[in-house]
């Protein structure tokens, strides 16, 4: 079996045994916290008879293992229940509003990865001068404020007094939007060959997902420049020298490959952290993702909908962080052969 | 005598700091003959290894470094090249062999990458497969079984001596007429360091390379130099034919280095000053003194 295999596999098979956890986990705190889910669906008008049914019909007096139980044999059949908020299967619910948080979560993980990385290498080569300092400052103040205040700010700055962007939502409304293939927005202009809708939802985008990247932005041109600065101390880097390598070449390929290893595990933890804080920036924007739907069904203790919306959030981050691996593994030789010399 | 490969004369190096210049090199001079192996021994600290950057253009690239004297190579004044012309001398008419072959090796890239990249430098259409032959041939003249094998290898694959041979090789690769070995296999065992220093002195004599060998270590300068400089505290102490300058050591500093190996034959660890003034003498060019 190849290495990159044997990593793959070794890498599902611990995602799977995390996702469990996280879903026995998940599953039993959404019925710890008080509050009774039938008698917050049917509202404070229902009589007490009502209140019984509903918890009958959801089973919500049985044993929380008989109760698992059950969910996992739905589970196995792709059924995660039905949302009392909406009245639908959660599988539906997630299906409509996942991919507009995954479109922004994507995009600000682009912008994350384009700006952070190409910044701390700026700053790494030019450590000690004005656009070092300028770099510093920057990415100190995008990791030290929290996303949702930057989302504040530049609706503020860049939708409000300078009416540059569009203040909140996915796409003008004057527009008619794409019929819906994928979900994602931005494809589905694509696909549907709308490239005016397209350029629309992209100035849509924009800001939301600056915002949501800014403190990821911050932390990878950190990250880039603390480690290019160490690899550029490195005796291969003086013997890159020696043989009159040109310097940007040096930075290009000798430098900035062993760099990279170390702030791509960041980014991949950063790419996480913004699946969580785009609720907040999709709130601020008025971005019609998951986060509503989230917000809405933790308040209404919507048992089946929360479960099957953490458990999304938690399959994608460990999606991201299989993919990370394999791209370390692959820049990483080291990683690649440890994998294959293990018994 | 020929024209030397390299000469430096009166060359002074400071850093500029804070709190005013700090000289490193109070006016060094020394000159390599074509095909001559020199070496140039002294404690650390004592300025070896900045003579070697210097040498090669690096340090001229730092911002805080003053650098006075006269630099030639074959016959050319370095500090009158741009710093694109002394970048072109690097690793085609001069290179350099490092301290420790493993960590001066790229740890992400495989042998036969930064193989390519060195040859490289001498042709620049040079393709794939070329390269490959060029460098199985030159692993081949520095006795490593398998070299296709070890081409495909990363640093971290190969034994300390084995990447001491590859770095050998690629140092030789493009047949400079330089070659510095700064401190070559001090991380490795005694043993192997011996191995690929006979490997090495066979090579660069069969090819006529001069070597500008760095080292604290007498014994191995000893056996592998035609003439010795001691450096101490930035200036040369001490200068003349290895023969001559080990059965003769005259300065007082020469003499502590000597007496400061440890014998094999017991005697326990040599006690010496760690300073004298003693050391300070002024210089003693036995070539001058001592006519051959």
């Amino acid at each position: 079996m190849s290495p990159v295999v044997q990593l793959l596999a070794k890498r599902l098979s611990i995602s799977v045994i995390v996702l469990i956890g996280v879903s026995m986990l998940i599953f039993a705190i959404a019925r710890i916290i008080p509050g009774d889910p039938a008698r917050i669906a049917l509202g404070p008008n229902a009589t007490a008879e009502q209140v019984v049914q509903l918890r009958d019909k959801l089973h919500l007096d049985d044993s929380i293992i008989v109760q698992y139980a059950n969910f996992v044999s739905d589970f196995a059949r792709g059924d995660l229940g039905i949302s009392l908020y909406t009245n639908r299967p959660v599988t539906t619910d997630i299906a409509q509003f996942l991919p507009a948080t995954l479109e922004l979560v994507f995009v600000a993980g682009l912008f994350m990865i384009g700006f952070g990385i190409p910044l701390g290498i700026l700053s790494a080569r030019h450590r000690g001068k004005a656009a070092d300092n300028v770099v510093r400052v920057l990415s100190l103040l995008g990791v030290s404020a929290p996303s949702f205040v930057w989302a504040v700010i530049l609706m503020l700055l860049f939708a409000f007094f300078l009416p540059i962007f569009p203040i909140a939502g996915q796409i003008s409304d004057t527009l008619t939007v794409p019929p819906r293939m994928t979900g994602f927005l931005l494809f589905d202009c694509l696909l549907a060959g709308d490239l005016r809708a397209f350029a629309d939802a992209a100035h849509h985008i924009v800001l939301p997902a600056f915002a949501l990247s800014l403190s990821g932005i911050g932390q990878a041109a950190r990250l880039t420049r603390a480690n290019m600065i160490e690899t550029y101390d490195k005796p291969y880097i003086e013997m890159a020298r020696s043989y009159g390598f040109p310097e940007q070449r040096i930075a290009r390929r000798y430098a900035f490959r062993p760099s990279l290893i170390p702030s791509l595990t960041i980014i991949g933890l950063d790419f996480a952290a913004m699946l969580g804080n785009a609720f907040l920036v999709e709130a601020v924007y008025a971005w019609p993702g998951l986060s509503r739907y989230g917000v809405q069904v933790i308040l209404r203790k919507d048992l089946n909908a929360i479960v099957g919306t953490v458990l999304v959030i938690s399959a994608t981050f460990l999606v991201v962080n299989i993919i990370v691996d394999l791209l370390i593994a692959f820049i990483n030789p080291r990683i690649r052969y440890a994998e294959r010399s293990r018994p | 005598m020929s024209d030397p490969i390299l000469s430096l004369r009166d060359l002074k190096l400071g850093f500029k700091t804070y709190e005013g210049l700090v000289e490193v090199l109070h006016g060094i001079s020394l000159r390599i003959g074509r095909g001559e192996k020199v070496a140039l021994v002294g404690e650390s600290g004592s300025g070896k290894s900045v003579t070697a950057r210097i040498i090669l253009g690096l340090l001229q690239e730092l911002k805080a470094a003053r650098i006075s004297g006269a630099i030639h190579f074959d016959g050319a004044d370095l500090e009158k090249l741009s710093r694109r012309e002394r970048q072109a001398l690097r690793g085609t008419r001069m290179s350099m062999i490092f301290q420790d072959p493993t960590s001066s090796l790229n740890p992400v890239f495989p042998i036969h990458v930064q193989f390519h990249e060195v040859l490289r430098r001498m042709d620049r259409n040079l393709t794939q497969k070329q390269g490959m032959q060029r460098a199985i041939s030159l692993l081949t003249d520095v006795s490593i079984p398998e070299p296709e094998r070890v081409l495909q290898a990363y640093a971290f694959q190969l034994s300390g001596g084995m990447n001491q041979r590859v770095m050998i090789a690629m140092a030789l690769a493009n047949e400079p007429s330089l070659l510095i070995a700064d401190e070559p296999g001090t991380a490795l065992d005694v043993t192997v360091q011996a191995q690929t220093l006979h490997l090495m002195r066979d090579l660069v004599v069969r090819k006529g390379t001069s070597v500008l060998f760095i080292s604290h270590n007498l014994g191995v300068v000893r056996e592998f130099a035609d003439r010795v400089y001691v450096i101490y505290k930035g200036r040369i102490v001490e200068h003349g034919p290895t023969d001559t300058l080990f059965s003769k050591p005259l300065h007082p500093y020469t003499k502590a280095l000597m007496a400061a190996v440890p014998r094999i034959t017991g005697g326990g660890i040599p006690d010496i000053a760690e300073n004298s003034e003693a050391f300070l003498d002024p210089m003693i060019d036995h070539e001058v003194e001592v006519p051959a």
